[in-house]
């Protein structure tokens, strides 16, 4: 206990080790500040959208009275709300679309579009505290511990310290500890402030400050190790900075390079283009080359298949499906690949530490890739039960009536 | 008896290149011995032997009759070691330096306790609060010293003690030494400075290129060690 205040009272001491601990608290305040900010917005937008999304249904369902017009008009607003912890770790919210306008048209035209703010932003990513803890802390903790011994040989005083301590190694032990321990406050303590009364839980909390204090420990270890060739402090630090730049940068980047050339995925783009020439060649085809993909997939929809008039709302949204159903091998294989390369991706992290260190974050906000995934899983099942809704009315001929509008289904969003 | 300081056939390398040869000489309990040798002559080395820093080649050293090695906690626990131009931490001041370092071994010292070391060695009270950057080298050094005399352990190694003090100074650690060495503490100090060595030390050990070329033992009832006799074997040996 007395090593620790004496070594307290040191590092109060020490100007340097408090300039790297004082940008360390503000790096963590700004990124958790910048983060909240960022997490408010999307939730304002989401409120302002979904409060929009009513309304605007409400007017549009007593406009029309055909069923083909209610869906081609409608639109319906799917969302993924930011988890109480997103903001520590923004993730795939930056690069994936978290909220759609949804029509019974073809889906696959919809499901990927997306309105990211500004691409510059989303290209180098956020300043949030997964960025702060994770790429920048280690650097501060290097700055903080590169030159704890060899500062103190090229001062002459390495001897005086060893020799004087009353047991071997016991200066250096306290002094990384606690510059480690205290820099792992400066970023836990913003992080607890933040996410506390945001209401993330303290489960969630605890796991995050555990991640971080992982992370920081192996950096430390990194240093000793390092410390024990007794090189000078400048070759430390080189040798500390290459280590960061290595495991930082330059792997990650060699895990993304590689993760894409072994798993290939369809081009989004193809995706796209052959459903909307799917969907326009069904106009110039015979209309029987559309019903029948279509009652493969529907049968219970056999007996209505005639399609009397040049064009029938029935016939235009199942050539709408079939739309769907041309691209399906290529949207599953771009949906397996992406769980694939985030897979691997996964296991290849452990080669990085500040990678797997994000990825834990990103698990913990629901910013990952899984919870992209699962939010378009989502979408893609409102948009069937949308299908399932319209199809018997679009089939049968029904009239639109108040009551059968309020059946149509509604989009749950996954607020706690 | 057993001797505080003992080395036997000590031989020591460093980078490759043997920096002792078959050392052995043995320190009793109150007395004052000088290492005298000019530069490169493995003086230091000597000390860091004691201290663990470095380890025999062959040979061994032993403190309170114990080997260092496989006793290294014990060793430096009984030991106060002042280094060559030893340099304290220049942001805090001489009282926060000593306070720091006496925690480091686990002494409890309070500030009197600290007034009266710093007395003995003469460091200007109005200086006791400033930072030691502000320091002379003299000054650095005396806090240094009074540092080794508060560690209060029997064993005190003294790499240069004199370094950077004036003639006034060089004094009163020559008597600071000896009251030391009468209360019962044990000094092995190294120097090249003859004059300063011959004044204080009961015995000096003259090394030069790693080798115990000649020793010199204070005659009863004598104040201080032959200079003139010490002078010539130092500089037969330096041109040698």
């Amino acid at each position: 206990m007395s090593g620790l205040i004496r070594e307290i009272r040191f590092l109060a001491s020490d100007r340097a080790a408090l300039l790297w601990l004082g940008i360390a608290l503000l790096v963590a305040c700004v990124s958790v500040i910048l983060g909240l900010r960022e997490i408010a917005a999307q939730r304002a937008v989401l409120n302002d959208l979904i409060e929009i999304d009513y309304a605007e249904r409400e007017v549009l369902d007593t406009l029309y009275q055909d069923w083909g017009d209610v869906a081609y008009y409608t639109f319906h607003l799917t969302w993924d709300s930011p988890s109480d912890f997103a903001f520590a770790a923004l993730g795939q919210r930056d690069t994936s679309p978290w909220k759609h306008q949804i029509r019974a048209l073809a889906l696959e035209g919809q499901i990927y579009e997306t309105d990211a703010e500004n691409p510059d932003f989303a290209l180098i990513g956020r300043f949030d505290f997964a960025f702060a803890a994770n790429l920048l802390a280690p650097l501060l903790l290097i700055l903080l511990l590169h030159d704890l011994r060899s500062a103190e040989r090229t001062a002459g005083r390495y001897e005086l310290l060893s020799a004087t301590a009353a047991s071997r190694g016991s200066p250096w032990f306290a002094r990384a500890a606690l510059r480690t321990g205290a820099l792992a406050l400066c970023l836990i303590g913003p992080l607890w402030a933040g996410g506390l009364p945001g209401g993330a839980g303290a489960s969630t909390l605890i796991l995050a400050s555990l991640v971080v204090i992982l992370h920081i420990a192996f950096w430390w270890s990194v240093c000793v190790l390092v410390d024990r060739y007794g090189w000078t402090s400048p070759v430390n630090l080189t040798a500390l900075v290459g280590a960061w730049l290595a495991l930082a940068v330059i792997v990650p980047a060699a895990i993304k390079i590689s993760v894409e050339a072994a798993v290939p995925l369809p081009d989004g783009g193809e995706i796209l283009l052959t459903q909307r020439e799917a969907v326009n060649d069904a106009w110039d085809l015979p209309k029987a080359a559309t019903m029948e993909p279509f009652i493969e997939r529907h049968p219970e929809w056999a007996d209505y298949t005639e399609v009397g008039q040049p064009f029938e709302w029935k016939w235009y949204y199942a050539f709408q499906q079939v739309g769907d159903q041309t691209v399906e091998p290529l949207s599953q294989a771009y949906h397996d690949g992406r769980i694939g390369r985030d897979r691997l991706v996964g296991s290849l992290a452990w080669l990085s530490p500040p990678a797997l260190a994000e990825r834990a974050m990103q698990a913990l906000a629901d910013t990952n890739v899984a919870a992209t995934l699962a939010y378009e899983q989502r979408v893609r099942a409102f948009h069937k039960a949308l299908r399932e809704y319209y199809y018997p009315r679009l089939f049968r001929g029904e009239p639109v009536s108040t009551a059968s509008l309020e059946q149509r289904p509604q989009f749950q969003g996954n607020e706690s | 008896m057993i001797s505080m300081l003992a080395a036997q056939s000590l031989s020591v390398m460093r980078s490759g290149q043997q920096v002792l040869k078959d050392v052995s000489f043995s320190i009793e309990q109150g007395e004052i011995h000088a290492l005298l040798g000019g530069n490169g002559a493995g003086k230091s080395t000597t000390l860091l032997t004691f201290l663990g820093f470095l380890k025999p080649a062959s040979g061994s050293v032993h403190v309170q009759g114990r080997d260092v090695n496989g006793n290294l906690g014990a060793a430096r626990q009984a030991i106060a070691y002042l280094p060559e131009a030893a340099t304290l931490y220049g942001h805090l001041s001489a009282y926060e330096n000593l306070h720091y370092f006496l925690s480091l071994a686990g002494t409890d010292t309070g500030r009197e306790a600290l007034d009266d070391a710093l007395d003995r060695v003469a460091l200007q009270p109005e200086a006791r609060n400033m930072r030691m950057e502000t320091y002379s080298k003299g000054m650095r050094q005396k806090v240094a010293i009074a540092l080794a005399i508060l560690r209060d352990t029997p064993i005190l190694l003294l790499d240069e003690p004199t370094s950077g003090l004036d003639p006034v100074a060089i004094d009163e650690f020559n008597r600071l030494a000896r009251n030391l060495a009468e209360a019962g503490r044990t000094i092995l100090l190294v120097t090249h400075d003859v004059y300063g060595a011959c004044h204080v030390a009961d015995r000096i050990d003259l090394l030069q290129n790693g080798v115990l070329v000649g020793a010199f033992d204070r005659p009863p009832g004598m104040d201080r060690i032959d200079t003139e006799a010490v002078h010539v074997a130092f500089a037969q040996h330096a041109g040698a």
